[in-house]
């Protein structure tokens, strides 16, 4: 017994002392959800891509702007509308020493695009997110030539979401081992992969420096950089506030006075490109009259819940463009506040009592459909809000054609490229996978049908704009805000901005 | 126990988990939500793309052949790929299981040790302040929700005192080349008492929020069993013989006292060996837990399928376990 407690009392006094243990030049970001894979070619996941990142690039990248810029590549023609040159950059070396070359980038694309290329008859689950590309030719020991099927202006923004591996790595350890093994051309190469853990990297001592539009070009500035997985929001929070973590992502609005009151950490944000929205049940007796929709419309206070809910951290939308994307129609007309009004469409539309609605939710976002409701319950539209998983919400409301029950659905769509293509034509076009109104209008088919291989970029926008106009007048959602990603940050970290594509680029960032 | 009943206990498991797996399959198979919808996520896709992400995942098959499939390869020990990892499920599995055992064994030792003293405290001052006060601090042990105490020693330990780590395992400076995967004992093994000081400072939170309720209910079980046992004609016999206190309490009593806490430690290690979602969550420990509830909501099906098998035989074993240590606190028992 008296060992026990000697024992004890000296693991007590040791723990005291023991306690947060880091390197002065690791960087560490408390981060929700540990990568899926290390592989760039074989996952379909936006954390494991943030995290990957940082160990390869791209042919493009993204500056903090948004603007597209060439990475591993020098430069990039188009030379017709289906065919765009990369002149591929030289001296650049992988993490196990080796050249990066045009067959490198060759070999990546075709592993990402060909039908069975990952081996074992399985094709790479990113092949659509490359769209019609029909085949990559090395043309000189520089110059890759990537020929589509068909014009896709869409190719560019769509290159910064795709790492460039190694041939020669790939074809030794196989696709099993790319799921463990990083062979990048990133600022940082793996030291650890503890799964669920952390992901520990290190700075790469032979990197070329990085986009060149990207200043400051160099090799990172930490010494490690490290993915801490941390679930839970409060968890998150607190480690930043403990100074065990540098950058947490997703910081709760609820914490965000408590992280800008504190000596330690502060808040940095940047507009999301997730637009939410509320889908109204086309199909459905109630809303498939417009001034019921209408109704809706200009029963929300917006600007009331972006401000007490979110925090004042989301942007309105008038349409379903967030106002950093392409096309984005900055003339839309305003559905105004005004319940009279909203009370006066349901009378005009047969609903002189109000209605009765159900407007479906996930957990997530519980809170602020709560606020919508309330408010549409005070002009006369009845809202419960019901609560379900996003699994089977999805399959409840994005029946592609097929029948749909309910009424509304408070749901959001994502657009890392910012280009409209991907989130216009899912939403609005008739049965596409995320038309959860059931909207279909010939015109706006029309205009995305037509935008989508319209290379001239001033018709193209044109283009867009006016599918919005459609969709604005005829209202199959309420389009509510795009929020902006929230990050805590240590006030020691400096050299970091967030980005618009919730990329978390940890090459220029440096710890004082 | 004869060798032909042990054979006998473990042909016993066969049934009980083709049950399991075929009513993990159904379960799972008709549960709404479409994996490969929740893979592309919001991306557009042509339809003949969505068909071939679902033929490499296999899960264009008719339900019969899949679960005849998944049937076949588990007996040979081979669970399927996970759609999420994409690699073998129960390499996964494996590397998580390690976290969740080493957590669930300390928040065990966490419980015995406190549960089992107070309990026979309680016992013997039946009735007393230190009685009243073990039985209210053990409601509030089973009554607090795992999630909020967690946050609330976070916020105490970690935060405000600075004393004990947030998060994890160990820290990123304590790399320890693995052997048993146990950080607290693969520490001491590769002689760093530094990274074992370390891990235990990680480990301590989480163990005690998830030993918590455990020990509540050890805590209660010990005390009512105790109480009857002093109850007992040989108890007042060994008393009259003479005895010491201390030898009746704890030669003579604590040993048969200790039958019903032994069961219910065994069944409730079973729940405990399964991963604790809510403690893995809040402390971002890298087990079991989190990851079946993560693949639950992608739908990854294999890999739910397989950890469901891992929790049967966890829990048939366990309760054989239990069954037999019966037999040894108590040789009138016979399995």
């Amino acid at each position: 017994m008296k060992t026990m407690s000697r024992l004890l009392a000296v693991s007590v006094l040791a723990m005291a002392t023991a306690a947060p243990i880091a390197n002065a030049q690791d960087l560490i970001v408390g981060f929700t959800q540990d990568a899926a894979t290390l592989d760039p070619g074989n996952h379909r996941n936006r954390e494991t891509e943030t995290i990957i990142r940082n160990m390869f690039d791209g042919i493009l990248t993204r500056d903090s702007a948004m603007s597209i810029q060439p990475e591993l590549a020098a430069s990039y023609t188009q030379v017709s509308p289906t065919v765009y040159d990369f002149k591929i950059r030289e001296g650049v070396k992988f993490h196990d020493g080796s050249n990066m070359t045009a067959e490198d980038v060759k070999f990546t694309l075709d592993r990402l695009t060909r039908e069975g290329a990952m081996g074992n008859d399985q094709t790479s689950p990113r092949k659509s997110l490359l769209g019609p590309i029909e085949s990559v030719e090395v043309t000189d020991a520089t110059t890759v030539r990537v020929t589509l099927s068909e014009p896709w202006p869409l190719l560019p923004a769509m290159l910064p979401f795709q790492e460039i591996v190694s041939k020669n790595f790939v074809e030794t350890v196989g696709t099993e081992g790319m799921a463990t093994q990083a062979n990048g051309t990133g600022p940082f190469k793996l030291v650890d992969w503890r799964k669920g853990d952390s992901i520990i990297m290190e700075r790469f001592d032979d990197y070329y420096g990085g986009a060149d539009g990207i200043q400051p070009a160099g090799k990172a500035c930490v010494d490690r950089a490290i993915f801490k997985i941390i679930p839970e929001s409060a968890s998150r929070v607190a480690a930043l506030l403990a100074g065990d973590v540098h950058i947490i992502n997703e910081l709760p609005p609820f914490a965000v006075e408590q992280v800008k009151n504190s000596q330690t950490a502060d808040v940095m944000t940047v507009n999301g490109t997730r637009s939410f929205f509320i889908a109204m049940n086309l199909e459905g007796e109630t809303f498939d009259d417009i001034q019921v929709r209408q109704a809706v419309a200009h029963a929300l206070d917006k600007d009331l819940i972006i401000d007490r809910i979110l925090g004042g951290n989301a942007a309105s939308i008038s349409g379903i463009l967030s106002p950093d994307a392409f096309g984005k129609n900055t003339d839309l007309p305003e559905y105004s506040y005004d319940p009279e009004k909203a009370r006066a469409l349901l009378a005009e539309a047969g609903f002189p009592d109000g209605i009765e609605v159900t407007m479906d939710t996930t957990g997530a976002f519980k809170d602020t459909a709560e606020a919508v409701a309330s408010l549409l319950t005070r002009a006369g539209i009845n809202t419960k809000v019901a609560v379900g998983e996003a699994a089977i919400l999805n399959e409840k409301w994005r029946t592609q054609g097929g029948p749909k029950e309910g009424d509304m659905y408070f749901t959001s769509w994502g657009n890392g490229s910012l280009d409209p293509q991907g989130i216009f034509v899912p939403t609005h076009v008739t049965n596409a996978r995320g038309n959860s109104a059931g909207y279909s209008s010939d015109k706006v088919d029309a205009l995305l049908d037509a935008a989508a291989t319209e290379v001239d970029r001033e018709k193209r926008a044109a283009m867009y704009q006016e599918a919005e106009a459609i969709a604005n007048a005829d209202l199959p959602y309420v389009y509510l805000w795009v929020p902006q990603d929230i990050y805590g940050v240590s006030k020691r970290l400096s050299g970091w901005q967030p980005s618009p594509d919730s990329r978390i680029n940890l090459h220029d960032a440096c710890l004082n | 126990m004869s060798l032909a009943r042990f054979i006998e206990r473990l042909l016993q498991l066969i049934p009980v988990l083709l049950g399991v797996s075929a009513i993990v399959f159904v379960m799972i198979t008709l549960t709404p939500g479409d994996p490969v919808e929740i893979m592309i996520g919001d991306q557009i896709v042509t339809p003949e793309q969505e068909e071939a992400l679902r033929r490499d995942l296999g899960l264009d098959r008719p339900m019969l052949e899949r679960f005849g499939l998944f049937l076949g390869n588990a007996v040979q020990g081979d669970f399927g790929e996970s759609f999420y990892h994409r690699r073998p499920v129960a390499e996964v599995i494996a590397e998580r299981l390690p976290a969740t055992i080493e957590l669930s064994l300390v928040a065990l030792l966490v419980a015995l040790f406190t549960a089992i003293p107070l309990g026979v405290l309680a016992a013997i001052k039946k009735n007393s302040i230190f009685d009243r006060m073990a039985t209210v601090g053990s409601l509030l042990g089973v009554s607090l929700p795992g999630f909020w105490f967690g946050i609330l020693l976070l916020m105490l330990f970690a935060v405000h005192l600075q004393i004990l780590p947030v998060s994890g395992r160990i820290g990123f400076s304590s790399e320890i080349e693995p052997i048993t995967h146990f950080l607290l004992i693969d520490t001491l093994l590769r002689g760093r008492p530094d990274a074992f000081l370390d891990a235990l400072s990680h480990i301590i939170l989480p163990a005690i929020t998830l030993g918590l309720p455990m020990t509540a209910i050890l805590m209660r079980v010990t005390r009512t069993s105790m109480l009857e046992v002093l109850r007992q004609d040989y108890i007042t016999f060994a008393e009259a013989k003479g005895l010491s206190r201390h030898r009746i309490l704890w030669r003579h009593a604590l040993k048969n006292a200790l039958i019903p806490t032994v069961s219910v430690a065994a069944i409730e290690t079973g729940s405990l060996l399964g991963g604790n979602m809510i403690v893995e969550t809040v402390f971002g420990w890298p087990g079991l837990g989190r990851l079946v509830v993560e693949s639950i909501f992608v739908r990854n099906y294999p890999l739910v399928q397989a950890a469901v098998l891992f929790y049967a035989v966890t829990y048939v074993l366990l309760n054989f376990i239990a069954d037999i240590l019966y037999t040894v606190l108590n040789p009138r028992v016979k399995l």
